[in-house]
């Protein structure tokens, strides 16, 4: 055996479920999405995924899954990026569609497959309430990953905050967002400190999850909790709370373009519902 | 003769009465004058501590006992002492964190600008005292250097002109303008480090106390944050206080030297340039001995002290990363039973990758290791752990039982095939060796940082591994433990045992490695005997890896008792 062979045969349950789950985060770029103001974008973002959630059916679905494609275009973001980082939410789409062919049995059939012994009739309720439910689901799990993946999270945590978000909130966002690389190499590290003490921490079985949680979690919380009472310390010696309302030395302004688009979104999402609901 | 009779009595009342009149105007002027002379020759001092004790709740032995010390307007103060010994205490109290933040009971008083921090308001002492920790990673609370210089004055509902100017200013005090728009993720530790020291001066503070800033940095960085606060002592009137273990490059910045020792200043030096400490002060302190003679005997017995001429471990063009990154590249060499070997290089160079991949932890991405003549290469991490003991930079990532005991059987536990009641005693031995026994029954979690170090350090010991692999072992120990450590290193290499460490402390590689091994952006760039390699580093212009001039260690007559 030779060591790409060995290093194939090696897995972590790390390893294992993050091939499974993308990674979700920021991805720089200037393109026009990148640089509209995060509070646009999230009125967008908002307006999309309630008009997905009011309209069941296939046909707005699917324009708004072209709209979502086009939001994907133009950040830059292809098709390749798009297969490649949300291919769980087809999966996931895929299995729902199936659950309901499978549990739906109203309108007309559509037609028998026969597979050996087993029948399985597909009904016109079942397969498209399924497609329906699918596309929601791709719908607002892409839109979302849109979203995140054009915006900044500093930017879009101050420019809450400066439209009235409790600065005490906004740096709850902040300092999370801070903190997640820093525990996922701190999740790492406690795994490696294990693994040297002789733990077996390899490969993935239900009994070998359970000694996971058993010997990372508790060194992972105590870390954690030391780091957050030197961050309390950092924070209040330079003044956070201090005050109940702080200044920035960044506004981010909204432009004339921004102040159009912010009441103009929801209205145009809203007669998109209309049309389709009458 | 009346008229002549009359004038010298005229003359006389015209003198007095200006004598009174000027005389008057005299005193008036000489006792303004005084006053004046008087508020400019008493300075008041930025920090005036009286008979301070202080108690946290949740313990019956003060943390600080009888405690009085000023600090002066533009006075650099060094603070040092064993670890646990009330260092960090004192910076929370003078920083106002106690008692309104850690319950207690405090007698005495801390007088900041004057006034008692009890007297400001919560929260009230920003901006006036500013106060830098250990972690630089813990303590960076935003996503970019400009948000985080900022953060304070922003608090502080500073204009936005006044914030920007601000930034600038304390960017440029720590030479940090060319970090303006980066992400915080993307600096190194000692980039970090001089963005949190930027940060409170953003905010113009009388007092700057800053807490070990250099324990988690490697030379290099340290370097950079030392030319930081040189910077600030030059051109500042800030008053520093700078608390640490490792003084040997602090002590020619300091006007003051305060050691100490269980809550109390047991002395108060003021150290010279290359200047002997008092008595006191090296018995309390790990303070640079001064001759360089007394270590030359030792290095060359070091170099005939190999056991075998057969290598212990063989590492042939390993190349190793994570997360599709490679990180190490072509490194080979090998290691004979009985080495104490330093690794060293800067923070991101590859150093804890290394170690990480000699145990099998990251995967080898090229190459091959052999041990005891056997290839490893492919062998699970739990088998190599039985001959490789491994302990990590950060001693909580390995703690995980619930008492002191149980943590330092545990390794043993996994990776021995049998116990006996020998191994327990074995245990025991260990624990009282280096000072822990006291703690069998205690959580670990609640021990000092240092302590948790020895005791990782003990569990390894505990099952007798060929090859220890240790990460910064050295850090946060005070004299004594610090020698109690080095010579169970030596201990361990007399019995045939073989020795590969991280350390950044250059006067003790020089003293006790035989060998260095030197890393740069992934590849060995020396593999040398120590005083080669330190020859080596001084032609590539590394002198922060040269011990200081005048520093060499411990003595050999320490290093070796008996």
């Amino acid at each position: 055996m030779n060591i790409d062979s060995y290093n194939a045969r090696r897995k972590t349950a790390s390893r294992t479920i993050k091939a499974f789950f993308p990674g979700l985060s920021y991805v720089d770029g200037s393109t026009v999405l990148h640089r509209a103001h995060p509070l646009v974008k999230l009125a967008l973002l908002l307006s999309f995924s309630l008009t997905v959630f009011a309209l069941s059916p296939f046909l707005p679905s699917v324009i708004l899954f072209v709209l979502l494609m086009t939001g994907y275009g133009l950040a830059g973001l292809g098709l390749t990026f798009f297969s490649r980082k949300l291919r769980f939410i087809f999966i996931f789409g895929f299995i729902i569609f199936i659950v309901q062919i499978l549990s739906v049995r109203e309108g007309f059939l559509f037609w028998t497959v026969s597979l050996g012994k087993i029948h399985l009739d597909v009904w016109s309720e079942g397969f498209w309430g399924g497609l329906s439910m699918m596309m929601r689901f791709v719908n607002v799990i892409g839109s979302s990953y849109l979203f995140v993946a054009t915006t900044d999270p500093n930017r879009l945590a101050y420019a809450l905050m400066q439209v009235g978000l409790p600065y005490r909130l906004g740096f709850m966002l902040i300092t999370a967002l801070r903190f997640i690389p820093l525990f996922h190499m701190e999740l790492a590290q406690v795994r490696n400190a294990q693994m040297a003490k002789g733990i077996e921490l390899e490969g993935v079985s239900p009994r070998k999850m359970i000694k996971y949680v058993r010997y990372l979690l508790v060194p992972l919380v105590i870390s954690a909790l030391s780091k957050v009472d030197l961050l309390a310390i950092s924070m209040e010696s330079r003044a956070f709370g201090l005050y109940p309302t702080r200044s920035y030395m960044e506004t981010q302004v909204l432009s004339p373009k921004d102040r159009f688009l912010l009441p103009a979104i929801p209205v145009l999402f809203a007669a998109f519902y209309f049309f389709f609901q009458r | 003769m009346a008229k002549f009779s009359k004038q010298p009595f005229e003359y006389e009342d015209n003198l007095l009465k200006s004598l009174l009149k000027y005389g008057v105007h005299v005193i008036l002027i000489l006792y303004i004058l005084r006053k004046k002379r008087g508020k400019q020759g008493v300075v008041e001092p930025v920090v005036d501590i009286r008979d301070l004790t202080f108690t946290y709740s949740e313990n019956s032995i003060p943390a600080l006992i009888d405690i009085n010390f000023k600090v002066l307007p533009g006075e650099f103060v060094t603070i040092t002492g064993d670890s646990g010994c009330g260092k960090s205490t004192l910076a929370l109290c003078l920083a106002g964190f106690i008692p309104s933040a850690f319950p207690g009971k405090m007698r005495g008083t801390v007088c900041i600008q004057g006034k008692e921090t009890g007297e400001y308001l919560h929260g009230g002492l920003s901006g006036i005292v500013g106060l830098v920790q250990q972690d630089p990673e813990a303590q960076l609370c935003t996503l970019s250097v400009k948000d985080e210089v900022a953060f304070g004055l922003e608090n502080l509902c500073f204009a936005s002109e006044k914030i920007r100017e601000n930034v600038q200013f304390a960017l440029a005090a720590v030479g940090a303008e060319a970090l303006l728009d980066r992400k915080v993720h993307t600096l190194s530790g000692g980039e970090k480090q001089r963005v949190a020291i930027a940060s409170v001066l953003a905010m113009n503070p009388s007092l700057l106390i800053l807490d070990e800033p250099t324990a988690n940095l490697d030379p290099h960085c340290t370097e950079e944050v030392l030319r930081v606060l040189e910077n600030l002592k030059k051109k500042r009137k800030t008053s520093i206080i700078v608390i640490e273990h490792r003084l040997d490059r602090l002590l020619p910045l300091s006007d003051r030297l305060v050691v100490m020792k269980r809550g109390r200043i047991v002395a108060e030096t003021i150290p010279a340039v290359n200047g002997k400490p008092d008595a006191l002060t090296t018995s309390a302190v790990r303070l640079p001995p001064v001759s360089s003679d007394e270590i030359r005997p030792g290095v060359s017995l070091l170099q005939t002290d190999r056991i075998s001429n057969n290598p212990l471990l063989v590492v042939e063009n390993l190349s190793a990363g994570y997360e599709g990154k490679k990180i190490l590249e072509d490194i080979s060499f090998s290691a004979y039973p009985g080495e104490i070997i330093a690794l060293m290089g800067d923070n991101g160079c590859g150093k804890t990758t290394l170690l990480l991949a000699l145990l099998g932890v990251l995967p080898l991405l090229k190459g091959k290791i052999f041990f005891g003549g056997e290839q490893i290469s492919m062998m699970k991490v739990n088998r190599r752990a039985r001959s490789m003991g491994l302990t990590f930079q950060n001693p909580n990532h390995q703690i995980f039982e619930n008492t002191v005991l149980k943590e330092a059987r545990l390794p043993s536990f996994f990776l021995k095939d049998s116990s006996c009641s020998e191994d327990e005693q074995e245990i025991m031995h260990f624990l009282e060796k280096f000072d822990l026994l006291q703690y069998k029954d205690k959580i670990p979690f609640a021990l000092s940082l240092g302590e948790k170090k020895r005791l990782t350090l003990v569990s390894v010991l505990a099952y007798s591994p060929k090859l220890l692999i240790l990460d910064e072992p050295l850090v946060g120990q005070d004299r004594d433990r610090l020698k109690l450590l080095l010579d169970a290193l030596l201990d361990h290499s007399r019995k045939g045992g073989l020795t590969i460490m991280i350390c950044h402390e250059p006067a003790i590689v020089a003293s006790w490695c035989r060998r260095i091994l030197f890393l740069e952006k992934g590849r060995l760039r020396i593999n040398a005997p120590t005083e080669v390699a330190l020859e080596k580093l001084s032609e590539l212009g590394r002198d922060e890896y040269l011990p200081p001039y005048g520093y060499t260690g411990l003595t050999y007559g320490e290093r070796m008792p008996g």
